[in-house]
């Protein structure tokens, strides 16, 4: 299977450097795969699991924000965080998602907390079911 | 006889030896704090390099929209992130930032402080500047998530007209032995017009639009950009306090050796002093 150049950024680092066959993430507006000999594309970044696959491997992760762009075959990646399946702390994740659901119970939150409490829960969400899934 | 006393000496070589002592941990502690920020900002770099080059790289090529992020109003607020230190003794690495803020905000009719680090807000409270929000007063605990809800907030309050532009006041780090204080102008982006007329049409899809990637990179590359400056300024502090503490320790090494000369000579004196009584005596 043809592949092409996959980097993958994040302000902690660069995470990934090689050769992919195929890159599946979560857009805003929905899933989307990449593979080889891809148009000149940019896109923001939902919430989701982001597949790699590579030498017929198959690695999931937790990919939060940021962006995906494609200029001349070469893929770059740009998310907030990106965490694999076996890195992602599940513990963590439970206590940000309980903490979460309590904010939005509390009959006294503000709207920005709300706000902020839907999209730690979101996140909370996306890491177990990655995590969990592996 | 000396003017003081031998007692009086060696109490203050050690006093002095103390010090030292002190000055000397705080410089190891600020150096090894350094290795873990500049790892920190080596890392972040590739980052920002491919967010920069996007947005630039839209900028550039787009022909189909003007963004409110390119608005330059006149009324409203400008907004002035300061990044400074949490604490003292790091030579002069907040008074420099400071003074920089100090001379910008004077020509600046309607300045909004977005203190980070105690310092700045510290000197923001007894300066009687207005403050946004004194959420983010310590600089070591401000995380990368915190920066980009500070993006956020701000863009949305750009686009809203309630700011007509953000900057940042930072400590750029050079190098170990230098750091200079810089300011950035993050809203309303500009765009180099001859740049524009010269880029050629890239042929890139933007999904959904243009302008939709545009809103919705902008707020990330701005948070990418607090974040980096972030990371600079916190190495520039310990490299400042790292070599403040390393002339300090210095200077103590310097009155040891010239308090125990003095020490020496009252203790010659004294016993010279003694022998000739003695002979005279006998």
């Amino acid at each position: 299977m043809s592949t092409f150049p996959l980097k993958i950024v994040t302000p902690d680092g660069l995470i990934y450097d090689g050769d992919a066959e195929r890159l599946i993430v979560r857009s805003t507006t929905g899933d989307l795969a990449i593979m080889a000999r891809h148009i000149n594309f940019v896109t923001p970044l939902g919430m989701g699991k982001a597949t790699v696959i590579a030498n017929g491997e198959r690695r999931e992760a937790a990919c939060i924000g940021g962006m995906l762009s494609v200029v001349d075959g070469s893929v770059t990646l740009v998310p907030t965080t990106f965490e694999w399946s076996d890195k992602i702390d599940v513990d963590r994740a439970e206590a940000s998602q309980q903490r979460a659901e309590n904010i939005l119970h509390n009959q006294n939150s503000t709207d920005t907390d709300i706000r902020l409490a839907e999209a730690r829960l979101h996140r909370a969400l996306v890491r177990k079911s990655v995590a969990g899934r592996k | 006889m000396a003017g003081v006393s031998t007692k009086e000496i060696k109490n203050r070589i050690r006093s002095m030896e103390s010090t030292k002592q002190i000055t000397k941990a705080m410089e190891m502690v600020a150096a090894s704090k350094l290795r873990h920020c500049q790892a920190q900002v080596q890392n972040s770099r590739p980052y920002f390099e491919i967010l920069h080059a996007t947005i630039e790289d839209i900028i550039r090529t787009n022909r189909d929209f003007s963004s409110p992020f390119f608005a330059d109003r006149a009324e409203g607020k400008t907004v002035f992130i300061v990044i400074g230190g949490d604490r003292g003794l790091a030579g002069g690495y907040n008074s420099n930032v400071l003074k920089l803020v100090q001379s910008k905000i004077d020509a600046c009719p309607n300045a909004l402080v977005l203190p980070i680090g105690k310092r700045a807000l510290d000197y923001c409270v007894s300066h009687k500047i207005p403050v946004l929000t004194g959420t983010y007063a310590e600089a070591a605990g401000v995380s990368i998530g915190d920066c980009f809800s500070i993006a956020k907030q701000l863009s949305k309050g750009f686009l809203a007209g309630e700011y007509n532009g953000v900057q940042i006041a930072y400590t750029n780090f050079v190098s170990m032995l230098s750091q200079t204080p810089d300011t950035m102008q993050l809203l309303p982006l500009t765009c180099d017009e001859e740049l524009r007329k010269n880029g050629a049409e890239s042929g890139i899809l933007y999904e959904p639009s243009g302008e939709e990637v545009f809103a919705s990179v902008v707020p990330e590359y701005l948070g990418g950009i607090l974040y980096g400056t972030l990371c600079e300024s916190r190495a520039s502090e310990q490299a400042a306090r790292r070599s403040a503490m390393d002339s300090a320790t210095q200077n103590a090494e310097d009155m040891i050796a010239d308090l125990s000369l003095k020490f020496n000579r009252a203790r010659q004196a004294s016993i010279t002093q003694e022998i000739t009584e003695i002979v005279a005596g006998s």
